[in-house]
């Protein structure tokens, strides 16, 4: 069916990544040109109103660029359209902002003036917070210009001042020179300094002192004095005015934001990249025809948001695929690595499930919607993360509640500062105390920490390993005992055969059989190869596990029981069957509960009665994952003790502990066993991390001093787990103890470095050694350099998983 | 000396002007992208280099 569809094209020979021109696209179909015209599908796309006009500002997505000039190419040709007055394509984040005319313009014809110049367009309905950050960053470089613009020229009005002898300037040009400097102090205070003023008010009103307060006293303090001495009232403030010292530390200090905000970007563009959002338009069938006939279909184009489920879709190549779904229609590889860190390209054809926000990378495919919007995976995924980035960790409030001490602490030295170099030197006193102030704002302290910590859960989401508390990594990085809660977690929950039961005696599959046996274990598979039961699928991938071939037989009258087995003929005349024991057997083997009891039987019929002699149980077991194995390994390299905490059978448990090479810490154990074991080892000092499904195990998992849920199905929202392995790649466990380590060494570096640079610059500060622009300099070099640290993490290649 | 009170203050109102024309800049998103400019001279087809070229030639 797939291998003739006109969809099935041969595979990109590189990835979308690299651009490269599109193919020409087809016109717009009606039905695609009704949907793109949906007035509400404008609506979304509004980035911002020009004051007093009827125009608006709206975005489109693009695609197909691959460089820049082409940017100059879709402007000019959306400038075409009718009712656009104004284009500017950017090329490096693919978007386009166009001013409109609503009552003229149609998207769709947007759309296709677009497509015929070879580039993809869509509606971009996310545009707005999108045009909210860049707001928010042109704001904040404006500021910091003006502040620099400033200080500049007040740098170039004080210089005279500093080098001339006393008199030697006139004095009504000095006046001059400080209302000069007052005028151009003026925009640094009113408009640069409005975050530490305004972080500063939002403190005091809840009664509370934030990191923004000393510095916001500092800069009043400065400006006031200042003024007083440029107006007159030099007789209670002194002869010296700071304005080069104010516009000057308010530049360091806004450089070191500005830079700061463009290194934590880096971050969150990792996050936002697991966020790569779903395409805004898709197509969908418009006939009802039947699967096979897809290929030939209608389409129309609609909004993700009219999507329902069992509509089905066609995912052209490098899109992302927009809802969970089956694929129904053509073969293709799909990208899942932001949603399981599964980094190869995965192979998918009709009948298997794909989730939203993976990237269809082989050919276009066809797919019918399972799941939507909040339901999805990827949805489930996204949320989690948000969670994760916007709650505060336990630690983090207690930190807050330490800076409040240590800022009043530096007020009162500023203080005392101020009042002893009344004795010492008053001309320097205001000067002392701002520098004070300024040094000790404990920026670097607070950023030690979380910075490291969203760095490190950054790069650890980019890995498929979510999570879902900060404080967990400070935990996870110092656990030495791991337990698997579920033998269920360390396999596939799939069954294999491990032994042959005959006679009483048992084979096991992987050493050389008798030769009766094994001419009865080639009749079981040949006879498992006519079903599709999945415990026949797991006989024959037995068999071909062992190297043996696998041969259909010559068999008569296959027929398959359900809930009973196979039975056919052979070519003399023999029944055999192949399935439960009391139907092959004629009784109940007993024994059902045993761990080592043969799951499948095979025995031959004749007559109406079973013949002992030919009977051969089949011995199945649950296959371990394969990461299983390696993620062992790697924990108990990195000093943790992996052992098995099962309420499953003693025999299975200690098969599993054996196979694996753990150690058995309880077997058939009821929850409250599994709570007083991890309780007896946090008793013994030993940090405790918990695996589980993350469901069923609620209160174990609440026990640990870590829980670690294996993400296998859709419940992922329900899990409460601290950490979430997707897709339960079980090396992602060790990969995340590595990493959490790595975030706590840096979280110390970064602490050790603000605690010694604040009690160095203290004492030089209070000594009158350290003027206030140098403090301001210190200050942002210091919380800019536990930033780059903290960045570090994500930067680092991870060890391999594969290895 | 003189001038200096007829410096100092247009030097000031230069500042803030020079603000202003940034600000403008900044706002309109002229950093945001600064190499596709460069390439917009070598954009073919443009219609003003084609009107200038045939008023050259008449």
């Amino acid at each position: 069916m797939t291998s003739a569809s006109p969809l099935v094209a041969p595979a990109p020979p590189a990835s979308p990544a690299l651009q490269a021109p599109l193919p020409p696209l087809p016109e717009l179909s009606p039905a695609q040109a009704a949907g793109l015209d949906d007035p509400d599908l404008l609506a979304q796309c509004v980035v911002d109103i020009p004051l007093g006009s009827s125009l608006r500002r709206i975005g489109l997505g693009l695609s197909g660029m691959y460089c820049a000039a082409c940017a100059i190419t879709i402007e000019d040709a959306l400038l075409q359209v009718p009712g656009v007055r104004e284009v500017q394509v950017q090329a490096t984040s693919q978007r386009a902002r166009i001013l409109v005319d609503p009552a003229q313009v149609s998207l769709s014809a947007m759309v296709s003036a677009v497509q015929r110049v070879g580039y993809r367009a869509w509606p971009d309905a996310a545009a707005r917070a999108g045009h909210e950050r860049l707001r928010e960053r042109r704001v904040l470089v404006w500021r910091l210009s003006v502040a620099a613009f400033c200080m500049m020229q007040v740098m170039m009005i004080a210089v005279p001042q500093y080098v001339a002898g006393p008199r030697e300037i006139p004095e009504d040009i000095w006046n001059l020179m400080n209302w000069a400097n007052w005028v151009l102090s003026l925009p640094v205070l009113l408009f640069s300094c409005g975050p530490f003023f305004s972080g500063a008010w939002r403190a005091a009103r809840q009664g509370r002192i934030a990191m923004d307060t000393p510095v916001a006293i500092g800069i009043a303090a400065t400006f006031i004095v200042s003024t007083g001495v440029s107006f007159g009232a030099q007789d209670v403030f002194g002869h010296e005015a700071y304005y080069d010292s104010l516009t000057m530390f308010v530049t360091f200090l806004l450089a070191g934001r500005w830079l700061e905000s463009r290194a934590r970007e880096r971050v969150t563009q990792s996050l936002e990249a697991l966020c790569v959002r779903l395409p805004e338009a898709v197509e969908r069938a418009v006939d009802n025809v039947p699967d096979a006939d897809l290929g030939s279909v209608a389409v129309a184009s609609v909004a993700l948001s009219s999507l329902k489920h069992g509509d089905r879709v066609r995912v052209a190549v490098g899109q992302a695929f927009p809802a969970d779904g089956l694929i129904l229609l053509g073969q293709t590889e799909v990208d899942e690595a932001l949603l399981t860190g599964e980094s190869r390209a995965v192979p998918r054809a009709p009948g298997q499930t794909v989730v939203a926000g993976s990237l269809n990378l082989g050919a276009p495919v066809w797919m019918s919607v399972e799941r939507l919007g909040p339901d999805t995976r990827y949805q489930q995924i996204v949320s989690l993360v948000h969670q994760a980035m916007t709650e505060k960790p336990g630690w983090m409030r207690s930190a807050d509640r330490i800076a409040g001490p240590f800022l009043w602490g530096v007020l009162v030295l500023a203080a005392g500062g101020f009042v002893a170099w009344q004795w010492i030197d008053p001309a320097r006193a205001v000067w002392v105390a701002v520098s004070v102030l300024v040094v000790t704002c404990p920026c670097a302290l607070s950023l030690a920490a979380p910075s490291a910590l969203l760095s490190a859960a950054g790069a650890m989401a980019k890995r498929g390993v979510l999570v879902r508390r900060l404080d967990a990594l400070e935990a996870l990085a110092t656990v030495r005992q791991v337990y698997f809660d579920k033998t269920g977690t360390l396999t596939e929950g799939e069954l294999s055969v491990v032994a042959l039961v005959s006679g009483g005696a048992s084979h096991r599959l992987q050493q050389p059989l008798p030769e009766a046996v094994a001419a009865q274990w080639q009749q079981a598979v040949s006879l498992a190869s006519h079903s599709q039961h999945p415990l026949s699928r797991s006989v024959v991938q037995a068999a071909r596990d062992a190297g043996q071939a696998v041969s259909p037989g010559q068999w008569l009258d296959v027929k398959e029981l359900a809930g009973k087995g196979v039975e056919a003929q052979d070519a003399v005349g023999l029944t055999w069957r192949l399935g439960r024991s009391d139907w092959v057997l004629g009784f109940d083997e007993g024994g059902q509960d045993a761990a080592d009891a043969p799951r499948v039987w095979l025995a031959a019929w004749r007559d109406g009665r079973c013949l002992p002699d030919s009977a051969l149980g089949l011995r199945m077991d649950e296959v371990f994952r394969a990461e299983a194995m390696p993620a062992v390994q790697q924990l108990r390299a990195l000093g943790c003790t992996a052992s098995l905490l099962s309420g499953d059978h003693a025999d299975r448990v200690h098969e599993a502990a054996r196979h694996l090479g753990t150690d058995v810490a309880g077997a058939q154990s009821s929850p409250e066993d599994k709570l007083a074991v991890i309780a007896a080892a946090q008793h013994q000092g030993a940090h405790v991390a918990v695996v589980g499904d993350g469901i069923n195990d609620a209160p174990v998992l609440a026990q640990a001093d870590v829980s670690v849920a294996l993400d296998q199905g859709a419940a992922l929202a329900q899990s409460q787990a601290d950490l979430i392995v997707l897709n339960g790649r079980l090396t992602g466990l060790p990969e995340a103890v590595l990493q959490s380590r790595r975030a706590m060494r840096i979280v110390r570096q970064n602490l050790a470095w603000a605690a010694v640079y604040n009690f160095s610059c203290i004492p030089l500060a209070l000594m009158g050694l350290l003027p206030p622009w140098a403090a301001g300099l210190g200050m942002a070099a210091s919380s800019l350099l536990v930033v780059l640290n903290s960045l570090r993490l994500g930067a680092t290649p991870w060890k391999s998983s594969t290895s | 000396m003189e001038i200096l009170y007829v410096l100092i203050p247009v030097s000031v109102l230069l500042v803030l002007a020079i603000l202003a024309v940034l600000g403008w800049a900044i706002h309109s998103g002229q950093f945001e992208d600064i190499d596709q400019e460069a390439l917009r001279i070598l954009q073919a087809g443009d219609q003003n280099s084609q009107d200038n070229v045939e008023r050259h030639q008449k």
